[in-house]
């Protein structure tokens, strides 16, 4: 049996190899001039040119630009948000053992399944009545909503983990409730933050259906809806598209790369607990 | 700011004396007269309506007007033959469902749904869980090949369905290298209407195996080599040591991927939208989030969009709760 140990390695960097190819293919394209796209796809960039690059940075109408500013500031503080409310939620329902926690809890779980296509209608009617339909706040406000039950739950499981000794002591020592969660509690929630952070930092930046009905064409929209924007004005154009892309991703690559200890551990928690 | 902090001396010194019994010292707290007893718990009260209020209260609120409200709404909307372009509306009974069940258009988008749903949970899972044994291994070749397999996690959908769409259209970067090396028709991935569906549930697949790969390695990162080792002892092969240890002990790994894995399917949306439009033919690929989409937001019939919210909302609860209680049973037996 050990003969073959020489099969593995190889077979793994043959799969991976397949399966790689079209990420291969969106980035090498971005290097080449769109008739060589075509050409020849899966060619290296001999010549390598910046010039798709350099056209979506300096688009007349600033789709990428405007996009990625719209990106930035919906995906930062939609998470920030969410992730501060959750963790004090969290933290309450867990410690106040009242059986109204629990039937809270069940709801937001069935709330985690809920696919957005199925509320949009009121969510849309809502938000106009309040005058937010079409704003960054509009669709700030939708995000922290819909990911609320995911963010909750991931931070009840750490709560649990919690020894409640540390915030008896410090409640005992005199300090409010309150100031118990933010200098005793949050700090250990540190982890599970982490994890939160991460995942609704990618989700959101990768959203595409809540951004394209709530913000609209008004308001100007993110980069992820942009891309879908842009396929539609070059059809044809490989080139810029990829190059779009290219630019659209780095942002939640640095993140991730950042993060991305935590983003595995948030992955597998459950499945090692088991 | 002097003053507070030699109080907060102060108080840290007593609490070192207390804090071996803080229950006793709560005790003789309550040991007060009756009358300061009563203020005593109206206080306490106010504390926790206050606590409630900052802890809980803002996180309520924005939940329940974003999805709450709006699921209750959606269901009393289905009831209804409203429509955004018409001021009046009247409720019209169960006329929306009894025309959706009835409709072929809905039943092949519902189909559709659970099509994708099917393949998407059936092959991420065989092909995670196959992946995950052949990198179930240390060193860096098999971290950097992790990596590999999970970058389209970390992607979105629309980019994703766009560098496969440059890839799968008829004059796209497969079929002109197809034609390049002589096939004279190569099939039409996205055009061909008995096709279309599958290449879409096989993009899916490629962006979501990295993530199965990733639980099941974690899984198989927690069984212990003994087990194996003792079994490997005993006589048996690398086939039946997977189905006795390997198999059974990876059960939590399968419910995550499946949960996950459904929920994710059962709202594709994107990638109909980017890849093909619901078409080629008539709906072919159109999924039930996509005909709600399109039923409200571009032909503005909200009622009906509504009943078929509805629809998919009793599906997605039943179909995801039918198959955690199986799924953790099966974790539970073993």
């Amino acid at each position: 049996m050990h003969r073959f140990t020489w099969i593995r390695p190889i077979l793994a960097v043959v799969v991976a190899g397949f399966f790689f190819l079209p990420l291969y293919i969106a980035i090498v394209n971005v290097f080449k001039p769109s008739s060589e796209v075509i050409a020849s796809p899966l060619a290296l960039p001999l010549q390598p040119t910046l010039d798709n690059i350099i056209g979506v940075a300096t688009r007349p109408d600033g789709l990428f630009w405007s996009g990625l500013a719209n990106s930035i500031q919906l995906t930062g503080v939609s998470m920030v948000i969410t992730t501060l409310l959750a963790a004090m939620c969290a933290h309450y329902l867990v410690r106040s053992e009242k059986a109204w926690g629990r039937v809270l809890l069940g709801i937001m779980l069935l709330g985690l399944m809920i696919p957005p296509a199925v509320i949009m209608v009121p969510i849309t009617r809502i938000l106009r009545e309040i005058g937010l339909m079409a704003t960054v706040p509009g669709a700030i406000l939708v995000n922290v909503g819909y990911y609320l039950p995911f963010a909750v739950f991931v931070f009840m499981g750490f709560v649990r983990s919690i020894p409640r000794d540390l915030e008896e002591a410090a409640w005992v020592d005199g300090a409010g409730k309150f100031r118990t969660f933010w200098q005793i509690v949050f700090p250990l929630l540190r982890p599970a933050s982490a994890s939160v952070l991460i995942f609704l930092g990618v989700w959101i930046w990768n959203d595409f259906l809540t951004p394209l009905l709530v913000l609209g064409p008004g308001a100007g929209n993110t980069v992820t809806v942009g891309i879908y924007r842009s396929i539609g004005t070059y059809l044809r154009d490989y080139g810029a598209v990829f190059a779009f892309m290219f630019l659209a991703t780095i942002p939640v690559l640095i993140f991730y790369l950042l993060f991305q200890k935590h983003f595995v551990r948030g992955l597998t928690g459950g499945a090692t607990k088991g | 700011m002097a003053r507070r902090r030699a109080g907060e001396e102060w108080t840290v010194s007593i609490s070192s004396t207390t804090r071996v019994a803080p229950t006793r010292e709560r005790d003789e707290h309550r040991a007060t007269p009756r009358s300061n007893g009563v203020i005593r718990r109206g206080l306490r009260r106010w504390q926790e309506a206050g606590t409630f209020a900052v802890f809980v209260l803002p996180s309520l609120a924005v939940f329940t007007a974003i999805v709450f409200v709006p699921i209750v709404w959606t269901l009393a909307i289905g009831f209804t033959d409203e429509r955004a372009t018409r001021p009046e509306t009247s409720f019209i009974g169960f006329d929306n469902f009894v025309f959706l069940l009835t409709n072929p258009s809905f039943l092949q988008a519902l189909g559709n749904t659970l099509l994708i749903t099917a393949i998407v949970v059936i092959f991420t899972n065989a092909l995670g869980l196959a992946i995950a044994l052949m990198l179930h291994k240390s060193g860096w070749l098999y971290n950097l090949l992790r990596s590999v397999f999970f970058t389209p996690v970390i992607l979105s959908a629309v980019i994703v369905s766009v560098i496969w769409r440059s890839i799968l259209v008829d004059d796209g970067l497969l079929n002109t290298t197809l034609r390049s090396i002589g096939v004279t028709d190569p099939p039409g991935w996205l055009s061909d209407p008995a096709i279309a569906i599958y290449s879409l549930s096989s993009i899916m697949v490629w962006q979501m195996l990295g993530f199965a790969v990733v639980v099941y390695l974690a899984g198989l990162a927690g069984i212990p080599t003994e087990l194996e080792e003792a079994a490997s002892i005993d006589g048996a092969g690398p086939l039946a040591r997977f189905r006795a240890i390997t198999w059974p002990l990876l059960a939590p790994s399968l419910t995550i991927t499946t949960v996950m894995l459904m929920i994710s399917s059962f709202k594709v949306y994107d990638q109909v939208a980017v890849l093909t439009n619901g078409g080629p033919g008539s709906g072919s690929t159109a999924t039930i989030a996509f005909e709600v989409i399109q039923t409200a937001f571009v032909e503005q019939r909200t009622g009906m969009a509504s009943a078929m919210a509805g629809i998919m909302l009793i599906i997605v609860a039943a179909a995801n709760l039918i198959v955690l209680r199986v799924l953790q049973r099966r974790e539970v037996t073993h």
